[in-house]
């Protein structure tokens, strides 16, 4: 009799059957874990010894006069606003180049998946490499242009960010590009057709046809690149490692080194709950722009 | 018939500036990994190696565990995969085909877990895993692997289950299938295109996660690729001679899988992205 109902189990209790093992998983990995951060963000916890002490709100008091903590979120923030930005206006010319009509599609299409299926440590490492101060090529092409000295790029705060910016951007911008060539590939073909007998030029076919059609595929590319940039970690960390001094460090950055270096989970803790708070009100804002325009 | 050359020459021009800026950054590393140390630290800097030699290949896996990075990424990445295609495919079944009455809800909270902040989950994880004494091992990177292969496995699986004709499936069921045959010997068979762009977007992340690799796996026999190459430590100063090399032989893999289902690769990463 048992064995009949594990057979052909009824459609409810198949769906729960099958829905289980995700959402265990799901509550172990992320649920779980989330509350436990929460949790451990009011008490002095640190892994090197010691057991755990409540102390109320004491780390967010301490992160909101912690010079770390507000030089790593402006420096994440600053990443984010210039590589989503870059990497959108790059991914959309990579794009529209790549839509022209080739003949052998495969050398662009691979030109574009390459970037995405490199590891972010991977690209971070090839950057560091061009940035070399003396055998990088980027500064090697700077004296052969322009007969210019060697520039420390990875030792000048400012221009070690620039070089970090970069990185992502050309590491982000080609899924960019797959996303918004999906995209141009549904405009249909007549809109442009009308558009042309009715005399409109190509200017205006792009800001009257294609960026309205693919405003939907730009939302999506953007909702996706803002939430990873916010995570920033690979690329300072095998470009810089955070340096000179702290001037690269990310919240990312901070968090771990904070947990895994130093073993102070308590404030590290906080210092994810804070930066959840943060990726948290940055998806809150796009979604409420979507909802809006829909 | 010379509008017709220009429009040709802007279409390769076009092409060009592509290919190059996707391939310069491999190809650079392929030249610099093919230069003798001599070459490399001599000013100006070469471009194309004068004596191309193989020197910095066999000293990245003498000086480095190199092999045994290449055997832990495979290991992880490949049971990662795996367990996520299985638990996937599972829900992604109830999802798109049993009568739910919270499918959209059901699947939304499946994607919005790929929207938490993987460093915040990363300290509870590392936490765990220390008290479990889990850290350097396989399960340490496979259990949270598996998961954050969830969503996009998910999404990808639940379109192509969608696009399998119900008929096809009804008709196993009334020649005496049960619903469970019905999926194994019907559904899961026709869906296996589908199943193999779910595996490789996923096998792709898990090769190139470095976050929790670095943090839960440090020990030199534990690292996967990218944790390893990005700790080489030279005697003297940064080794890149060999540190390109180990590049090479770390990127070689993935270049050929995605340059072989290139097709698959865009076709699942679109929808993934557009539906999500």
């Amino acid at each position: 009799m048992k064995l009949d109902r594990f057979k052909d189990p009824g459609e409810k209790t198949l769906a729960a059957m099958l829905l289980a093992p995700a959402f265990v998983l799901l509550v172990l990995v992320v649920v779980y874990p989330i509350g436990r951060l929460l949790w451990n963000s009011f008490f002095d916890l640190r892994l090197s010894g010691g057991g755990a002490k409540f102390v109320g709100l004491q780390n967010y008091l301490n992160a909101m006069q912690d010079a770390d903590f507000w030089n790593a979120t402006w420096n994440t923030v600053l990443i984010t606003l210039i590589t989503v930005p870059g990497a959108l206006v790059v991914g959309l010319c990579l794009a529209l180049l790549a839509n022209l009509p080739f003949k052998r599609r495969w050398p662009v299409r691979l030109a574009l998946l390459l970037p995405w299926a490199l590891p972010l440590a991977f690209v971070g490492l090839i950057f560091a490499w061009f940035f070399h101060t003396e055998f990088g090529v980027v500064n090697d092409i700077l004296r052969r242009l322009f007969g210019a000295e060697p520039t420390m790029w990875l030792l000048t705060p400012r221009l070690a960010f620039t070089a970090i910016c970069g990185a992502i951007i050309w590491k982000t911008s080609s899924f960019m590009a797959l996303i918004l060539l999906a995209g141009l590939q549904m405009i249909p073909k007549s809109l442009y057709e009308a558009a042309e007998v009715d005399g409109a030029s190509r200017w205006q076919q792009f800001s009257q046809i294609t960026i309205p059609m693919l405003m939907p595929s730009i939302v999506v590319a953007l909702i996706f690149r803002t939430i990873t940039a916010l995570q920033t970690f690979d690329i300072p960390v095998t470009m810089t490692h955070g340096g000179p001094g702290h001037s690269t460090q990310t919240l990312a950055m901070l968090i771990h080194a904070t947990t895994i270096d130093y073993m102070n989970v308590g404030y590290g803790s906080t210092l994810a709950v804070l930066m959840f708070v943060l990726s948290l009100f940055v998806t809150g804002f796009y979604l409420k722009r979507i909802g809006r325009n829909a | 018939m010379n509008e017709m050359f220009a429009a040709r020459g802007l279409r390769l021009l076009a092409a060009t500036i592509v290919v190059v800026n996707g391939f310069v950054p491999a190809v650079w590393i392929l030249l610099t990994s093919l230069k003798t140390e001599v070459e490399l630290v001599g000013r100006p800097i070469t471009y194309l190696p004068h004596h191309p030699v193989l020197d910095n290949y066999v000293r990245a896996f003498t000086d480095q565990p190199l092999l045994k990075y290449l055997g832990n990424s495979f290991a992880v990445a490949m049971m990662s995969t795996a367990a996520s295609l299985i638990v996937a495919a599972c829900a992604a079944y109830a999802i798109a085909r049993l009568n739910l009455r919270r499918r959209q809800l059901i699947l939304t909270c499946i994607v919005a877990s790929s929207m938490f902040p993987l460093v915040t989950l990363l300290v509870p994880i590392f936490e765990t895993m220390r008290t479990l004494n889990l850290l350097n091992t396989y399960t340490a990177l496979v259990l949270p692997y598996t998961v954050l292969n969830l969503p996009v496995c998910t999404l990808v699986l639940v379109s192509f289950f969608q696009s399998i004709p119900r008929d096809l499936e009804n008709a196993a069921m009334i020649d005496g299938c049960t619903r469970l045959g019905a999926l194994v010997r019907v559904v899961i068979p026709l869906a296996a295109p589908g199943v193999f762009t779910a595996g490789i977007l996923g096998f792709v992340n898990a090769w190139d996660e470095f976050l929790l690799a670095l943090s839960l796996n440090s020990s030199a026999s534990m690292r996967t690729l990218p944790v390893g190459i990005s700790l080489y430590q030279g005697e003297f100063a940064f080794p890149w001679p060999t540190i390109s090399a180990a590049l090479i032989v770390a990127i070689v893999p993935i270049a050929v899988l995605i340059a072989v289902f290139q097709e698959r690769v865009v076709g699942g990463l679109t929808q993934g992205g557009l539906k999500g």
